[in-house]
């Protein structure tokens, strides 16, 4: 065995490698020069408008070649009434090629348009914009007015729930186990919350050559999986780097709520920006209402670190309310300057991953702690609670 | 040693993924920027752009190098063609006019910069040629069908059932002869009457016929105007409006004509989908003779509603230099192409850098 070793390995590359030989040949067969065997049907060309903006006199358009074969960008509309325009860099687009269209238009503040463009076969793609307003131009009033925002809906609400810290570590196990389950429970429901809307977005923006759904999909299991591989090295390691295996759970956590954070930060950033809603304080008090409940998922694992008093926990939760909360700043800052559906759809979906990763660590928590089952009264109550809290804090929202 | 291979190839192939979404998310950003040209609308914007400008400025091309499209068409040259046929003269004294009249339905046409449309034609162009003649005379269409679906012509205007191009249908590279007397006096449109009408009406195959009287009417700069609009999407709604099939054609190439000289234009409205049509005249009124039917006019006015084939002849002259707009009042449709100039010029007072000096509105 030792002998032929050498010659069993050249083996096994070769009948890996072989499968994929065919495979390019197939492709190359299909798509090669003068090949026009599968030249059936007629591909329809297809654009999606993915944002608009509407800056000092003029609306820009920026498009995206989402069809099959390239498209020319023939004429733009506003409100179905042919405007002359400008097309940057040119108005030939190859597949997945952007460019941004350009319209010199007076248009009126909050009132609705529908943008059109016509590409070269005559085929009109349009897109609804509820109430125009003015595309948001990054200034420090408008960089400290999300920051203050993210502030409110991120880390305050995150720094209420830690408050419940000594509450929780006073509690009986039974109770600790209501307590971790409600966490599992709420943080399920967020997850779930984050893919609406992702999907959400990608439904309105995004072509459907994107996937959608699918795209949703992949980017939460990679997301899950990569937290999922680091998360357990980190806590293998908790000793060597001098934290306690409750802090490091309860990092995870945060750092998966930070990335939630982030998204929301990014929805309301980009809501603002696109003039979707009206940003009223009764939306920041339902956020900050609803994110509460976010600290209290940290706080839980935290109860039951042994050594952890007076200053030094003082410290560590600060630290980690700020991981868990500070991203909806950036989120927001994101969300409202350089918005883009994909990206957007994109983040959202990492934050849904790495819930997803924080609830199985909460589930492996409870496990360690005895109940194997996860059938005992206090959890499965804690997990029905969590999700009632959060449903009704979301009607706020 | 395999732990931190595992970690090399997961921390690259991670690099590569965000990198590929920042370009997939951003490209714009990451494009060099070019110096910019300044644009100006004639809707009064101005921008500096560094990419190219889309506005509906007409060009006719049929270099297969530079165009897909196959049909040349000059709404300039077509507004003053009249084609009377080839005329003789019968035993009895009667004029014979004859046409030959080619259907096709694989033309494709430029309708607007840069978006081209299978058109159906009679001989090549939407609208097909204008057919003249005068009252009394033999009308004799040699009409072929050279398209690959069945097509007729059918005229408004009195003739025998089996010249009215309904029951008769011509095939495919079929040929049908059409004769009748021509009458009575005005305008008419004519049009394929095949199933489905609506369509083969829509795509172009349609034209004008003008019967004039045997006593003729006063001398005037003559010129026709056919309302039509084109539905690029097919979902029954038109896209574009025009006169004479052009999107804003003679907003960006006005039409010449002279001060106190008779100007009569022969209006046909084709459009369909929208139940009513209209033209507007400015810093004018005009004569309006329904279907021009009667030497009498029957309005005088500056705005006249039309519906379906709805046609008529309107006469007026400019007392004062200067452009003119002429446009659909329902503003959509000029919004969408309905819309042209006269460019009024004083020539009997050599006056025309006075009348350039004043650009109202410019």
């Amino acid at each position: 065995m030792e002998v032929s070793g050498k010659q069993s390995k050249g083996k096994l590359i070769a009948s890996g490698i072989i499968p994929f030989a065919f495979l390019v040949l197939l492709i190359v067969y299909i798509f090669g020069p003068g090949s026009d065997v599968l030249d059936l049907g007629v591909p329809l060309p297809e654009i999606t408008i993915e944002k608009v903006d509407f800056v000092d006199s003029e609306i820009q358009v920026t498009v995206r070649n989402t069809g099959p074969i390239p498209v020319e960008i023939a004429m733009a509309d506003i409100n179905d009434r042919i405007q002359p325009a400008a097309v940057e860099p040119d108005k030939f687009l190859e597949r997945y090629e952007t460019a941004l269209v350009r319209i010199p238009f007076v248009w009126n503040e909050a009132e609705p348009y529908i943008i059109g463009l016509t590409i070269e076969d005559g085929t009109r793609f349009e897109k609804e914009i509820e109430a125009a307003a003015p595309a948001l131009e990054p200034s420090l009033e408008l960089v400290g007015f999300f920051a203050l925002i993210g502030t409110y809906v991120g880390i305050i609400p995150v720094m209420i729930g830690l408050l419940w810290l000594p509450f929780i570590k006073k509690i009986s196990k039974q109770k600790y186990h209501f307590f971790l389950a409600l966490t599992a429970g709420l943080l399920f429901f967020l997850a779930i919350d984050s893919i609406e809307e992702a999907i959400d977005v990608s439904d309105e923006s995004l072509a459907g050559s994107f996937n959608g759904t699918l795209l949703v999909t992949t980017v939460i299991v990679l997301s899950f999986l990569g937290l999922y591989y680091t998360g357990n090295k980190l806590v293998k390691r908790a000793d060597s780097l001098k934290i306690s295996k409750p802090v490091a759970i309860a990092l995870m956590i945060s750092i998966g709520i930070g990335l939630h954070n982030f998204g929301e930060g990014l929805a309301i950033g980009a809501a603002v920006g696109l003039g979707s809603i009206a940003f009223s304080t009764f939306l920041i008090v339902g956020f900050a209402l609803h994110n509460t409940t976010e600290g209290i998922a940290i706080a839980a694992p935290m109860s039951r670190g042994k050594g952890l008093v007076g200053k030094a926990i003082i410290g560590k939760l600060v630290a980690l309310g700020l991981i868990a909360g500070s991203p909806a700043i950036f989120g927001a800052w994101v969300g409202s300057f350089v918005y883009s559906p994909f990206t957007s759809v994109i983040f959202l979906a990492i934050g849904a991953g790495a819930i997803f990763q924080v609830i199985v660590v909460i589930m492996k928590w409870i496990r360690n702690e005895g109940d194997k089952n996860f059938s005992s009264a206090a959890v499965v109550a804690g997990f029905a609670a969590g999700m009632l809290v959060m449903y009704l804090t979301s009607i706020l929202v | 040693m395999n732990k931190s291979r595992s970690k090399i190839i997961i921390t690259s192939i991670t690099v590569i993924i965000a990198m590929s979404a920042l370009y997939v998310a951003f490209p714009e950003s990451i494009n060099a920027q070019l110096e910019g040209n300044i644009f100006a609308t004639h809707t009064g914007g101005v921008i500096t752009t560094t990419g190219e400008v889309i506005d509906p400025v007409y060009t006719t091309t049929t270099d297969p190098e530079y165009t897909e499209a196959t049909v040349q068409f000059d709404p300039m040259e077509y507004l003053r063609e009249f084609n009377y046929g080839t005329a003789s003269t019968l035993p009895d004294g009667t004029t014979l006019r004859e046409f030959t009249i080619i259907a096709e339905d694989d033309q494709v046409m430029e309708i607007s910069p840069g978006i081209f449309f299978n058109v159906w034609t009679f001989n090549g162009t939407v609208p097909g040629p204008t057919i003249r003649s005068t009252e009394g005379d033999l009308v004799r269409i040699n009409f072929i069908n050279n398209g690959s679906k069945s097509h007729t012509m059918h005229f408004h205007g009195i003739h025998p059932a089996e010249m009215d191009g309904v029951f008769e249908i011509v095939g495919p590279g079929g040929k049908f002869t059409y004769e009748f007397e021509a009458g009575p006096v005005g305008i008419h449109p004519y049009h394929c009457h095949v199933m489905p009408l609506e369509e083969h009406i829509v795509r172009g195959l349609y034209g004008v016929y003008i019967v004039d009287p045997k006593e003729g009417r006063p001398a005037a700069d003559e010129m026709v105007m056919v309302l039509n609009g084109l539905d690029m999407d097919f979902d029954g709604e038109n896209n574009f409006y025009a006169a004479n099939t052009i999107p804003f054609y003679y907003q960006n190439n006005p039409i010449q004509i002279n001060v106190d000289e008779l100007i009569r234009i022969y209006v046909l409205n084709m459009v369909e989908f929208d139940p009513i049509n209209n033209l507007h005249l400015h810093g004018n009124l005009y004569n309006y003779y329904p279907t021009g039917t009667s030497l009498v006019p029957s309005f005088y006015t500056d705005m006249i509603t039309l519906s379906q084939t709805e046609r008529g002849i309107i006469e007026f002259e400019y007392k004062y230099p200067g452009k003119y707009l002429f446009h659909a009042h329902k503003v959509e449709f000029s919004e969408k192409g309905w819309v042209g100039i006269f460019q009024v010029n004083d020539n009997s007072q050599q006056d025309e850098k006075s009348a350039e000096k004043v650009e109202y509105g410019s």
